[in-house]
């Protein structure tokens, strides 16, 4: 493991039995998880590079359960580590040696549907599709749709703000939920927000959303659901040129269209898509763009014909329009599978989330490229063109000795360059221990000590889910610690009145 | 602020004065009253404090980039030379942000930090999301005296805690925002604006639900009952001389697809009865005045009377609003579909508060009061009081940028800090 997680209790591992009888005592039954073979199941997540079994497993079904182990942890000194669903591509549920792993898996009820004020009220363990799925009769839907929707967990989704191919017009996570409870380290139960469009005070269900479970541990959440469109629509458009393809996403939102999803692929990525589904992918462009546009008929009609005079007047060298939904359907299903269809292609790969200022990218596309030649590693890339989120997939090989060192270093130094050109380290996948140790490629220490002195105001022993996003912990009592600058005014020359 | 006492007022150039200036603040134990242009200093508890940190002079667009949507600013910048330089790309800030002048009867429309720390969103609000969500960076002073950055210049960024989030709508208690990054939006080609006479609150709010829970993608929902009419208001020009209640809902987009949409939810509104239709500069003109609430103005019949904002989940607003209205004899405007109640209310020396906090506390809402005397403000809580545990979370959260609350100290709350 190239990463260093805090160092292990040997005191608390020493309790280990008694530790285990207590949380039974919480929890009774199968519900605390302490044998080798069980715990397997959660000793990684997404980021299955990293693999650490947990002190224990501990599965509760209700908020006090949640509770009573969090204050018992906190009043023993004991690490807890909160997981959903496990889809976690940064590793924030991977497990601690010497911490509890809390699963919120068995939080399944959907609480309450209230299509009057457009809200669903949900326990997290419910998956993000469930909660379309529970109001869809009614035609409306959860917006936010990350790739796993099938799989992960609304719980989840709001620890780390996932996005998905529709943010671009309606928003991540954070734009769409309203509040929640949430049982702090302490074991204090606190409700946030509830059905109204905004909370009093500080805008803290703002500051939970995408803290990757840092702050506390959420048992419900409050989110808005909005009506399905009537109907959408979608372009698929190559081009013989990446800055073609750039420009032409570029000219879109310059003609004030935003639409539904906007995804570009470059050609590694588009003939690993076409060999694994056949979607009538063009072989011979070095970029594909689809374009989905949504709303009513009327709209998306007029919209179309606009992106394709677009699309033409940026060279584009095929285009085609879907005319039904299996058509719309067949477009998308290569970049829906583009992650498994690489890893047809690839014994291993990496998957990597920079977020970029849409203009920078045939210059990151080129420093992508020139990377994958220093490490001799290949490369495909998919990218979320609309809000310029890139995901290079790295492709490597595990079993070929030092191919792993060499992936993740090329990893990152994409990532460093998403910063350079003036984006940022993650836009969708969290920080996570994945982009931990490049936090100060982005902030500075002043900036990092005061999000961690956040973090104390919610935890002040940093018993939850340490060994995530920051680098370097400190101590709350040192975070806290006031510099004493020199006294009286020390700026003669400011302009006074 | 006491007047009686002579006011330090310091007016910042850079970032780095204003570390200067909240480092002697520190040591001095001096608190300071943060403002750009002042046309919010009305709102809120008045501050114990006679030294001023004046941003104006912090005014620069740092970068404007319309076809990344964003724009970078300095957090002095005035906010209508902003909103008239996002114009000429035919860009907008979604949310609509408030125009608070017109309602406290101030002059100045303010700046681009004050609108942020404010974080008073329009009737967009129900579409398109509040001050908070269109944050996407900012460089601030903490009351550590330390420039910090949070966020980024990209629209989709999950890198650290997103403390955007809570320095929108802190009022400054936080820390002093000096640049901040927003997103831009197109402007829609077209908007029309159904209108629906004659409904009571109750209809009006049913109205209202069924417009927003249909597919047509509302972007506006609002009622003026009849009372809302008896103050001459800018803005309404012959609709307010009908003497009837208005409900207006508001369809924007390409233009083929606004006047379609319009015409499908006039079919499915018909049992309210028959809307008509306004189009683009009318219907842009009954949306600002709704948005500025300006049958409340200052300058109006009601100027004179405390004016709350009340959040509550939209369905609930109707019922809210004209049980308030018929116990005080106040008036009542409703926004975001029930969701947010503007109620003028008949002078008295709470203000009506225990009335307004008790109904929003029924219905999990909860109630600011944005405009009234100060002398009303020295009785009453400005704003809403949480329940204890998250009011203790909110006071660590606070200290953990201010510990000594040198920000802003008293702005949120009556006595909470000496």
């Amino acid at each position: 493991m190239a990463i260093m997680m805090p160092a292990s209790d040997q005191a608390v591992l020493a309790r280990r039995a008694e530790i285990v009888a207590a949380l039974r005592a919480f929890v009774p039954g199968e519900g605390v998880i302490d044998t080798p073979a069980e715990m397997r199941a959660y000793e990684s997540d997404g980021l299955t590079a990293y693999r650490q079994p947990p002190m224990v497993v501990v599965l509760p079904d209700t908020t006090e359960q949640v509770s009573l182990i969090l204050k018992y942890c906190a009043g023993q000194g004991i690490k807890v580590v909160p997981r959903g669903s496990g889809t976690s591509l940064s590793g924030g549920a991977l497990p601690l040696e010497d911490g509890v792993l809390l699963g919120l898996g068995k939080f399944k009820r959907i609480r309450e549907i209230d299509f009057d004020n457009r809200v669903v009220v949900t326990e997290p363990g419910v998956t993000n599709l469930a909660i379309s799925q529970a109001v869809a009769h009614a035609g409306f839907y959860y917006a936010p749709d990350p790739s796993s929707q099938i799989a992960c967990s609304i719980g989840g989704n709001v620890a780390e703000n996932s996005g998905g191919v529709h943010c671009l017009k309606y928003g991540m996570t954070t734009n769409n939920v309203l509040g929640c409870e949430i049982v702090l380290m302490s074991g204090e139960i606190l409700r946030i927000g509830g059905k109204g469009c905004e909370n009093p005070g500080y805008d803290l269900m703002g500051v939970i959303t995408g803290s990757e479970g840092l702050l506390g541990v959420i048992t419900e959440i409050t989110v808005r659901i909005l009506q399905k469109p009537e109907t959408a629509r979608a372009l698929m458009v190559g081009f013989a040129e990446v800055e073609a393809a750039g420009e032409c996403v570029a000219r879109i939102i310059g003609a004030g269209i935003i639409p539904g999803g906007m995804e570009m692929m470059d050609k590694p990525a588009i003939h690993a898509a076409e060999a694994f589904v056949h979607a009538g992918y063009p072989l011979d462009v070095e970029a594909l763009l689809i374009i989905e546009l949504d709303g009513p008929k009327i709209e998306v009609d007029e919209l179309i014909t606009r992106v394709e005079t677009i699309a033409r007047g940026c060279g584009s060298v095929t285009l085609q329009i879907s005319n039904s939904e299996a058509e719309r359907n067949l477009f998308w299903a290569g970049r829906k599978a583009a992650f498994p269809a690489v890893g047809r292609i690839s014994p291993d790969y990496l998957c990597m989330d920079g977020t970029i200022p849409r203009g920078a990218l045939p210059k990151a596309l080129a420093r992508i490229r020139e990377l994958g030649e220093k490490y001799q590693l290949g490369c495909a890339n998919v990218f979320h063109a609309g809000d310029g989120n890139l995901h290079p997939l790295i492709l490597y090989d595990a079993n070929k000795p030092g191919e792993i060192e060499r992936a993740e270093a090329f990893g990152a130094d994409i990532l460093r360059a998403c910063v350079e050109f003036g984006g940022v380290l993650t836009g969708e996948h969290g920080v996570g221990i994945e982009k931990r140790d490049l936090m100060p490629d982005m902030f500075s220490e002043i900036d990092l000590n005061q999000q961690q002195r956040l973090k104390c105001a919610f935890d002040s022993q940093g018993l939850l889910n340490p060994g995530k996003v920051f680098p370097t912990l400190h101590r709350c009592a040192e975070l806290g610690r006031m510099h004493v600058h020199a006294g009286k005014l020390a700026f003669p020359d400011l302009p006074r009145f | 602020m006491d007047t009686g006492s002579v006011v330090d007022t310091l007016k910042v150039r850079d970032a780095k004065d204003v570390e200067e200036v909240v480092r002697a603040a520190i040591a001095n134990e001096q608190p300071l009253e943060i403002i750009g242009h002042g046309s919010k200093r009305g709102i809120g508890h008045a501050m114990a404090t006679n030294a001023v940190l004046d941003l104006s002079a912090l005014n620069a667009v740092t970068s404007y980039e319309p076809n990344e949507l964003i724009i970078t600013l300095q957090a002095g910048a005035p906010l209508a030379d902003v909103l008239a330089l996002i114009d000429t790309k035919n860009q907008q800030f979604a949310f609509e942000p408030v125009n608070t002048a017109p309602l406290l009867g101030t002059p100045a429309l303010g700046t681009i930090g004050g609108m942020i720390a404010a974080g008073l969103a329009g009737p967009r609000r129900i579409r398109a999301g509040g001050a908070r969500d269109h944050l996407l960076g900012a460089h601030a002073v903490s009351g550590f005296g330390d420039s910090f950055k949070t966020g980024g210049k990209v629209v989709k960024n999950v890198t650290g805690y997103d403390l955007c989030k809570l320095l929108a709508g802190s009022w400054g208690t936080l820390s002093v925002m000096t640049e901040v990054t927003l997103k831009v939006m197109p402007k829609p080609e077209a908007e029309r604006t159904l209108l629906l006479r004659g409904l009571d609150d109750a209809a009006a709010n049913k109205a209202m639900t069924a417009a927003l829970g249909s597919p047509f993608d509302v972007s506006g929902a609002a009622h003026l009952p009849k009372s809302a009419f008896r103050a001459k208001t800018d803005g309404l020009g012959d609709l307010a001389g009908q003497d009837e209640a208005l409900t207006v809902l508001r369809l924007e987009g390409i233009t083929a697809s606004a006047a379609h949409r319009a015409n499908s939810l006039r079919e499915l509104l018909a049992p309210f009865g028959t809307a008509t239709l306004i189009e683009d500069a009318a219907s842009a003109a009954l949306w600002a005045t709704i948005r500025d609430v300006l049958p409340f103005a200052a300058s109006g019949a009601l100027g004179a009377w405390p004016v709350w904002r009340i959040v509550c989940p939209p369905a609930s607003g109707a019922a809210l609003g004209s049980q308030l209205a018929r116990e005080t004899g106040g008036d009542v405007i409703y926004d975001w579909g029930g969701g947010l109640i503007w109620a003028a209310l008949p002078p008295k020396g709470d203000a009506h508060a225990p009335a307004v906090r008790m109904r929003a506390n029924a219905v999990g809402g909860h109630a600011t009061l944005i405009q009234a005397a100060e002398d009303v403000r020295r009785e009453v809580d400005v704003f809403h009081r949480q329940a204890p545990g998250i009011a203790a979370l909110s006071e660590r959260v606070r200290a953990s940028f201010d510990p000594k609350a040198v920000l802003n100290r008293g702005r949120l709350s009556r006595g909470a800090v000496a």
